[in-house]
């Protein structure tokens, strides 16, 4: 069986490479498929501790999070694409009316 | 079966929401205005739902949802707020096409507030929460024509979505350390938590989770954003109620599930409480907008509330929970007064339309709408804790209580920051009394007037007849401690 350690790693790694890429890209639909990578990294860290605590709480967990995900994805897409047929794209470094 | 009647305010409220949306799609938008004023019914039926309740207790659906005085008093804030809002929203969305969209939101973002304040399990914690960061997310960016609301809806949408990864991994970590997702139960469990070095990740990840939704300082860069960009009546949904969302979740998990890491995140609170009450109120003397003005100054009071975190007293911790009640009162009201100055600006098309909410727009209000200028003056004086308001009650028990545990430092910080605070809310005042009007008088819609009136009775009576509500916010603290 492959230890638990593994599997928390990976997901860490998930994480950090997640949040990294939310941090340094520009462009909307890379920092939604960022902040998935993020959610799934969770998903995969209450998957593994399920199984290795015998519980079920983890995989009913990671069920209800991917519906989430799913959601929050529609919603983001939905404000990208009213930014998208005001500005014709969406780099959002070019956002900058509200400041200070 | 279970008694469904403990949920009756949570079901009142998405009843409404539901049948506002179906029979919405049937109506034309001069009938949607009717819309309005059902929805709010319907939140002052679960008011009254909530406030007949008060004082029952039980669990439900597995322990996975507790019915306590805490849970009641934030539905009580919830509901407050989401009165004020859909009262002002009725002129907001007058003869408007998406009527009953904005009123569904709102009620949805409504019953996940709620949800949470009684959620008693980690999964319904975190499903509700996402119900209500969605709704509002969708709110925020409602009018999607307005370059403005669309740049807020974005920043609180990524920024949002960042800081519900963050709690769900931080979750994964106390679920894989405890082996349970219910709150009781973790804090049962909660020495292998502390043993284990992975409590201390969850605990920072969960900070950052929950602190993105408190609008703590270094956790706060799209509130300015989102709040000023938002409509106004939007604007004080998230102020007034998406923040105290933040609180109640706080509460539950970091004090009752998380007592065995007191020691690691109170330093982190201590930190947090007092470096976004200075920043909060040194940028905010600087601001020119008046609602990116109140988003800083609500920067300000939640660090004021984070301090019942850092002092833990059961009577800091009544102040920290009867400052969310009288905040929630202030702060929605103070942005539905900006919402009608923004009105009243964009219908007369004179003055700065690019910045309706502009301190310039507010010249001489006293004449021009003034009704809205003294209620404005009600708002920023109870936020600056003068008294007979419920700022003054709120801050006075706060603070009072934080030197009675010994941490004077703590409560001169926080008392120089509120004196600091007075010179911005004083010179709205001077704006809105000492200065010329640069346009004639307006006649205030109805909607509004009402709105800030209810708003004004709840920081008048929490002032001068704090008994009720002090006894609520200790019993609240009782389930805490």
């Amino acid at each position: 069986m492959i230890p638990l350690t593994f599997y928390l790693g990976l997901a860490a790694l998930l994480f950090s490479i997640g949040l990294y890429g939310v941090m340094t890209n520009k462009n909307g639909i890379r920092m939604i498929m960022c902040i998935e990578l993020m959610l799934n990294s969770a998903n995969l860290n209450l998957v593994a501790f399920s199984s290795y605590t015998d519980t079920l709480n983890g995989q009913v967990f990671a069920i209800f999070s991917i519906a989430l995900a799913a959601a929050e994805a529609a919603v983001g897409f939905a404000i990208f694409m009213a930014i998208y047929r005001m500005h014709d794209k969406i780099n959002l470094d070019e956002l900058n009316i509200l400041r200070w | 079966m279970e008694n469904l009647m403990f949920l009756a305010p949570e079901l009142a409220v998405v009843a409404t929401g539901l049948i506002v949306l179906l029979i919405g799609v049937f109506m034309s938008p001069q009938t949607k205005n009717m819309l309005g004023y059902l929805a709010t019914l319907g939140v002052l039926a679960a008011l009254a739902l909530t406030i007949q309740s008060f004082g029952t207790e039980a669990t439900m659906f597995f322990g996975t949802l507790s019915i306590d005085a805490l849970s009641q008093f934030f539905k009580l804030v919830f509901l407050a707020v989401s009165l004020i809002v859909s009262l002002a929203s009725i002129k907001y969305n007058e003869n408007s096409d998406h009527t009953e969209e904005f009123y569904s939101l709102v009620l949805f973002a409504t019953f996940g507030m709620m949800v949470v304040a009684s959620a008693n399990d980690l999964i319904l914690l975190f499903c509700a929460f996402e119900l209500a960061s969605l709704a509002t997310f969708a709110l925020a960016g409602f009018e999607k024509r307005n370059a403005r609301s669309l740049e807020g809806a974005m920043k609180y949408f990524i920024i949002g979505a960042i800081s519900s990864a963050l709690m769900l991994f931080g979750i994964s970590y106390v679920y894989g350390a405890t082996g349970t997702t219910s709150i009781p139960m973790i804090a049962e469990n909660a020495t292998l938590l502390a043993e284990n070095p992975i409590g201390l990740v969850a605990v920072v990840l969960l900070i950052a989770g929950f602190g993105f939704k408190m609008a703590l300082v270094p956790f706060h860069m799209w509130a300015p954003d989102a709040y000023q960009g938002s409509p106004s009546v939007v604007s004080s949904l998230l102020a007034a109620g998406s923040k105290k969302m933040g609180f109640v979740a706080a509460f539950r998990v970091f004090i009752v599930a998380l007592a065995a890491l007191q020691p690691d995140w109170q330093l982190a609170f201590t930190i947090l409480a007092v470096v976004t009450m200075t920043f909060g109120n040194v940028v905010a003397v600087s601001q020119t907008s008046v609602k990116r003005m109140l988003a800083y100054s609500s920067l300000a009071q939640a660090g004021y509330i984070a301090m019942a975190f850092v002092v833990m007293t059961p009577m800091a911790l009544t102040g920290g929970i009867f400052y969310t009640l009288a905040h929630a009162f202030m702060k929605a009201g103070a942005f539905i007064a900006a919402g009608a100055v923004v009105w009243m600006i964009t219908s007369q098309k004179t003055g700065n339309l690019d910045i309706p909410d502009h301190l310039d727009s507010f010249r001489g209000l006293g004449k021009r709408m003034p009704l809205a200028a003294l209620c404005m003056t009600v708002f920023v004086f109870a936020l600056a804790g003068i008294p007979p308001t419920a700022g003054f009650m709120a801050k006075l028990v706060l603070f009072s209580s934080t030197i009675q545990a010994g941490m004077t430092w703590l409560a001169v910080i926080a008392i120089l920051n509120s004196a600091l605070s007075l010179f911005y809310y004083a010179r709205l005042v001077r704006y809105m009394y000492f200065l010329p009007p640069e346009g004639k008088k307006i006649g205030m819609p109805f909607p509004y007037a009402a709105a800030l009136l209810l708003a004004v009775a709840g920081v008048l009576a929490m002032g001068i007849w704090p008994e009720p509500f002090m006894q609520w916010a200790m019993d609240a603290a009782q389930v805490l401690i």
